[in-house]
């Protein structure tokens, strides 16, 4: 198999993404192109949040693609494929903190944007930097149910098929690690 | 359901400006500094990463992952086939080790081998049908006597022997 380099697509937006995991499956890696695309912005981001190392995070998140794309067959369309793609990049950060034993990035670590007002950014960074305190005191499920539905606002039917509880489970994990997070930010 | 409640089912889809705040919400949030903080805290976790997903270079992560992908499918391949082929040899190993290791075999095998040895004394040749078995004894004898000439000629070595040495090679060749 010889396809030509990928990293630009011309899809559609409209196209799903099971259609483009369908499309992967058959052999088409400009359907894997648009995936990646599509979502590892938001596979960043979130691995970020979770506490990745700034250093790790590229690495991070093609680890999380690859095996992503190796299993794409276990992804059978119950949960979005983001929130699918967002528990596989969770639990290999997790296995990665326990290899090596490390600590979550603070987020005062890492860089201010030059363009932007340094007050109002500090301002921001200072309450990330609490919020992500706090995420990390809490149990891994509620963190993951609480950044699903803050940073991809998905719907609890959505998180609990990703996380493999019951959309009941998962609304109340989420008021429980908002008012964790009252507790310890407050 | 409280107003509190259900405001709270609003706010990450408000924060993440896929929807706005009714007069009526509005209100509330003005009167509720509990609900106030829930919309910061959840605001700040929907702002927290955005710069770093901006520098992620997906065009490399794309180029990078295609290339893992296919090799790892050529890895995949060749694991099979390797399997493939272990398993093939593995069945030939389990019915070589079948067919020697039948006791009924073993025993069948001695005369098959008689039959064949005899098979070979009977092949016909016809050249040799026409001796009486004088000339017939002639010739075996001839043919089994080594070809002194040839040898001495291949073999220099024998030129450095002595006579009493040289007779006790000939000796042995002609038993």
């Amino acid at each position: 198999m010889s396809a030509p380099p990928v990293a630009g697509s011309t899809r559609p937006d409209s196209t799903t993404d099971a259609a483009l995991v369908g499309a992967y499956r058959t052999g088409d890696e400009r359907a894997a192109a648009e995936l990646v695309q599509r979502h590892a912005g938001a596979l960043g981001r979130f691995l970020h949040s979770l506490g990745a190392d700034p250093g790790d995070l590229e690495d991070l998140v093609q680890e999380t693609l690859f095996r992503a794309f190796r299993r794409v067959d276990g992804w059978r369309g119950g949960a979005s494929f983001r929130s699918w793609l967002l528990t596989i990049g969770s639990n290999l950060l997790r296995d990665q903190v326990r290899k090596r034993k490390g600590k979550l990035v603070p987020i005062d670590d890492r860089d201010i944007a030059a363009d932007s007002d340094p007050h109002a950014e500090l301002a921001a960074l200072e309450a990330q930097e609490r919020v992500r305190e706090g995420l990390a005191r809490l149990p891994k499920l509620q963190r993951e149910v609480f950044l699903l539905r803050a940073q991809e606002g998905s719907d609890y039917e959505d998180i609990a098929a990703a996380l493999g509880t019951t959309p009941g489970a998962a609304r109340v994990h989420y008021h429980h690690a908002v008012k964790r997070l009252k507790e310890l930010i407050g | 359901m409280t107003q509190c409640e259900l405001l709270a089912e609003r706010i990450p889809a408000v924060m993440l400006g896929r929807s706005e705040w009714t007069a009526e919400e509005r209100q509330h949030l003005d009167a509720c500094p509990a609900c106030r903080q829930e919309c910061e805290i959840v605001g700040a976790a929907a702002r927290l990463g955005k710069d770093v997903a901006e520098k992620l270079d997906l065009d490399g992560v794309v180029i990078t992952l295609h290339q893992r992908l296919r090799r790892s499918r050529q890895v995949d391949l060749l694991r099979r086939r390797a399997l493939s082929i272990g398993g093939l040899a593995a069945a030939a190993a389990v019915a070589v080790a079948l067919w020697t290791g039948n006791p009924n075999r073993q025993n069948s095998a001695a005369p098959v081998a008689g039959s064949l040895a005899a098979g070979q004394w009977a092949i016909p040749l016809p050249e040799l049908q026409s001796l009486q078995p004088a000339e017939l004894d002639s010739l075996l004898r001839t043919m089994d006597e080594p070809n002194v000439r040839n040898a001495a000629v291949q073999d220099p070595d024998l030129r450095d022997l002595n006579s009493e040495e040289l007779e006790r090679v000939l000796d042995s060749w002609e038993g």
